[in-house]
């Protein structure tokens, strides 16, 4: 592999790390806004209502610490892309 | 500069890439970013030092592509490697056919000054003095020919003087219907009530500045006001259209599949005065930057 195809592959890696850490969060707010349709109709429901709250909240808990720990990983392979390409930058400008 | 050595697929993927979020991966330093660079075939040309060119001529022929294009988009097929650029070149000894390669999702007002920039560079240089430019833009490439007149203008460029025909090939005078159904869909969803709505025009609205500026085909800063044609060179437009029959409803509808021919021909623009206008039904934007009959009637005009 020579150097600009590596530099392309770390641009992708960057690219893609980004992309995984937002769009992770972006996923939770999707996934957490239809859940709460349902949540809220379980509301209604008097055999539901006691039990509805305390769900929503673990389901909710559970589905952020899911996609956060998604997006933290995400964002740390993409910290050591950006690394990688600022150290390259760093090489190309002292050669 | 270094010669581009990577396998096709991934100039490709790159060339979409920075279309999608070109002004993104420029502000991250992205290593997939494309800078603006000039090609005389498959040759990298530095525009402080055009020695690459073997036999230069005193006339200039610049292809400019469009948004997640390459320069390969000009080579027509079953054509030996030829394109427009080299096709008058053929016809004419002393026209230098030069492709241009550039980030497409920038905003187009600022590759249009860097491409002025080069632009003069490039002519303050060339071995031969320059005794006229031709510039051939499809889709957003026209929309760049515009803004680098602008800018060059502005300036006091010298190549603006070379300067003798524009071509506009399939270029969204007026905006694309597809770009501007991009904003609208977005603006809608970011109003909905739901938040799943609303991510959904978060998603989109992570489009590039240079398709944001092909929904209105905005070349300037819009404080800049609308720049007219640059007076003194000749202005073409060619204009694609998905069905052979003029008055199909499809043409009507999706024009040569992204850009009407009305906003092809800057309807909307005032004070515009073309040297002429030619339609091509039956050729979809895509084929207009490398079919025979395109070919054919840039000779005509610029030969």
């Amino acid at each position: 592999m020579n150097e600009q195809n590596r530099n392309w592959w770390v641009g992708v890696a960057d690219m893609a790390a980004s992309g995984i850490n937002h769009g992770a969060l972006k996923l939770e707010r999707v996934h957490l806004s239809i859940a709460d349709e349902t949540f809220n109709i379980l509301q209604q429901v008097p055999v539901t209502r006691p039990w509805s709250e305390s769900v929503r909240y673990i389901h909710h808990g559970i589905s952020r610490l899911s996609y956060r720990s998604v997006s933290l990983a995400a964002a740390g392979l993409g910290a050591l892309a950006r690394r990688a390409n600022v150290t390259k930058s760093y090489e190309t400008h002292i050669k | 500069m270094q010669t581009d050595t990577s396998p096709v697929w991934q100039r490709h993927a790159s060339a979409i890439l920075s279309g999608f979020l070109g002004d993104w991966l420029e502000a991250r330093n992205n290593p997939l970013t494309m800078p603006m660079a000039f090609f005389h075939g498959r040759n990298p040309v530095e525009p402080d030092s055009p020695d690459v060119v073997e036999e230069p001529g005193s006339t200039l022929c610049l292809c400019i592509h469009g948004l997640m294009e390459l320069e390969s988009i000009w080579t027509i097929p079953h054509g030996d490697g030829a394109h427009y650029g080299s096709l008058l070149a053929a016809g004419n000894s002393d026209i230098t056919p030069l492709t241009l390669r550039y980030n497409t999702g920038r905003p187009i007002y600022r590759n249009g000054e860097d491409l002025a920039d080069l632009l003069e560079t490039l002519v303050s240089h060339w071995p031969l003095p320059v005794e006229r430019i031709i510039l051939i833009g499809h889709s957003m490439g026209g929309l760049l020919i515009r803004s680098a007149c602008h800018h060059g203008q502005l300036r006091g460029n010298r190549w603006v003087e070379q300067l003798s025909d524009c071509v506009y090939i399939g270029s969204p005078h007026d905006g694309s219907w597809l770009a501007k159904g991009a904003k609208a869909t977005a603006e809608l969803m970011n109003g909905a009530p739901r938040d799943y709505f609303r991510v959904l025009g978060e998603v989109i609205d992570l489009r590039s500045e240079g398709i944001r500026n092909l929904s209105r085909g905005d070349v300037v800063n819009p404080e800049d006001g609308e720049p007219p044609l640059l007076p003194g060179a000749r202005h073409y437009v060619v204009c694609g259209l998905l069905a052979r029959s003029r008055q199909h409803p499809v043409n009507a509808l999706f024009g040569d599949a992204l850009v009407h021919e009305s906003s092809a021909c800057g309807s909307e623009r005032k004070g515009w005065t073309l040297s002429d206008v030619a339609s091509f039904p039956g050729i979809d934007h895509i084929r207009l930057a490398h079919h025979p009959d395109v070919a054919a009637q840039l000779k005509e005009w610029l030969l």
